[in-house]
């Protein structure tokens, strides 16, 4: 009789004396009348078709299909990191039956389910493991990301660097630019004056030279009418 | 143009029985234009001494009252300011130092005579620019002439590039010390101009420069003086400094190159990103030491209880 045979036969056997089995029967009781169990279960199933439809959306050629079924994981993981707080609950509840070592288990597979759901992909960033070793990134497009980023930062502090240069210059100029106003409010007042002394000057200057031209007139005329 | 030299100094030396007193007016007027066409023609000797002559001239015009008895005021020797300078620029181009440092040292004692003190620092600082090569000791002196001269009239915001420039001569001349403290001068100018970016960098500036010198004792105590100014405390230069400091503490070599190529040193003045870049300098592992060794002082302290 070869291995297989054997396995095979004890198989038979253990489902044949199944019914005597009093640890399972109790479990499974507890198990159907336990909202924690149900809840664990229904959770832990629809994590496994979260991942079936994002591997999915993976192997999809379309790409539209592909982003209809990444949102729908989205938004399945954001239901079930909702459904891990009910199950925090419950796991704190206590529960005739259970013994501490399963209470205790309950609660390490509540804490290990945020971790679970985060690491389902959804063509958004990339799977969990990689988010926390911060260094790999699921796709190259993510790469650029993270340098281009680096460059606008630096630009950012040049641009930062030159703005409060400016600012500072231009406090610097403020006074200046007062005194200058200053000085050019004093020319101006000082030309006008200068302005208005010249005009007199002027006017007295043309009358005498009006009356010069007058009198030579008169003589011109006089000295005509003698002769 | 001998004619309009030689007849400057017939009226003014030349004192006969005819004439009395000597005629400054006209003698300058002939001194200016002789000198600039002495610098027209590239004659800087004639030039520098007819400039001098002029400056002297209108020292003395200035110092007697106005002709005008109506308007009684003094004039002031703002022309002989400008000449002493011309003068100066000339001894430049004729490599006489000594007189470039007298020239311009003159020049500003007039503008402060004219009340005014920013030309003054400006004829300080153009002495200063021209001595940089070839005296730098002197040139010094005059840049902290010129801030002290801004200072003393409250424009602090002026003599910016001044104290830089003072800096970056005293790193030239490996005076890290006084290149630091300079640094730190700026610093508390623009602490009252409120010019917060100037000073933050000024800190950072003379921490670095403590670093280069391997004094690292006073990089810290210069780090924790400047860590008391709240506009210091908040900025992107503190962060800064504290990453190279913690990386010296810990003897990172690795750690102090990268701090060194981070963007607020990249905005300093170009001779301490020159010197940020070369960090470290000496011997980590001492620094570590000295660190260890006053640490085992102060615990000792803390449980003395004599």
């Amino acid at each position: 009789m070869s291995m297989i045979d054997v396995l095979i036969r004890v198989d038979a056997i253990c489902k044949k004396y199944d019914k005597y089995d009093a640890d399972k029967h109790r479990n499974d009781a507890a198990a159907a009348g336990d909202p924690f169990s149900r809840l664990y279960a229904a959770v832990d199933h629809e994590i496994d078709a979260a991942i079936e439809k994002s591997e999915r959306a993976a192997r999809e050629g379309n790409r539209a299909a592909a982003v209809a079924l990444n949102t729908d994981v989205r938004r399945t993981k954001a239901r079930l990191l909702e459904e891990v707080v009910k199950l925090r609950k419950l796991a704190a509840k206590k529960v005739k039956g259970l013994s501490p070592e399963e209470a205790e288990l309950r609660g390490d597979l509540v804490s290990a389910l945020p971790h679970r759901i985060k690491s389902i992909p959804d063509g958004g960033g990339g799977g969990g493991a990689a988010d926390w070793n911060g260094g790999g990134n699921v796709r190259p497009g993510m790469k650029f990301d993270s340098s281009g980023l680096e460059f606008i930062s630096e630009d950012l502090d040049t641009l930062k660097n030159l703005a409060e240069d400016m600012n500072e210059e231009l406090d610097r100029q403020v006074p200046l630019m007062d005194e200058i106003d200053n000085k050019v409010d004093k020319a101006n007042a000082d030309f006008r004056k200068t302005n208005v002394r010249l005009k007199e000057t002027f006017r007295s200057t043309r009358n005498f030279i009006i009356d010069i031209i007058l009198i030579c007139v008169i003589l011109g005329i006089a000295a005509y009418l003698y002769e | 143009m001998t004619s309009s030299s030689s007849d400057p100094d017939k009226l003014i030396t030349k004192l006969s029985f005819t004439r009395w007193n000597a005629d400054w007016k006209s003698a300058t007027t002939l001194y200016e234009q002789a000198a600039i066409a002495y610098r027209f023609r590239k004659d800087n000797e004639k030039a520098k001494d007819a400039f001098e002559k002029a400056s002297k001239g209108q020292e003395m015009i200035s110092s007697y009252p106005s002709e005008n008895i109506s308007i009684a005021v003094f004039n002031i020797p703002w022309d002989a300011a400008k000449h002493m300078e011309s003068a100066g620029a000339l001894a430049k181009e004729l490599a006489r130092w000594d007189e470039v440092s007298d020239f311009h040292r003159r020049a500003s004692e007039l503008y402060r005579e004219c009340g005014r003190a920013q030309p003054a620092s400006d004829a300080l600082a153009k002495g200063a620019s021209f001595l940089e090569e070839k005296a730098p000791e002197d040139a010094i002196k005059m840049y902290d002439e010129a801030c002290s001269v801004l200072e003393e009239d409250g424009k602090e915001q002026m003599a910016f590039d001044l104290y830089r420039a003072a800096a970056s001569l005293y790193v030239k001349l490996e005076k890290y010390s006084d290149a630091a403290a300079t640094f730190l001068r700026l610093g508390s100018a623009a602490d009252k101009c409120n010019a917060i970016n100037s000073q933050c960098k000024g800190y950072l500036s003379a921490i670095i420069i403590y670093l280069y010198a391997h004094d690292f004792q006073q990089a810290q105590k210069c780090y924790n003086d400047c860590s008391e100014v709240q506009a210091f405390l908040s900025s992107d230069q503190n962060r800064c400094a504290m990453k190279l400091l913690s990386a010296y503490e810990e003897g990172d070599a690795e750690e102090i190159k990268r701090a060194a190529q981070s963007s607020a040193i990249n905005h300093l003045d170009h001779v301490v990103i020159r010197l940020a870049r070369k960090l470290p300098t000496g011997d980590l592992q001492a620094i570590k030491k000295d660190l260890a060794a006053d640490d085992g002082e102060d615990s000792l302290d803390e449980n003395d209880l004599t």
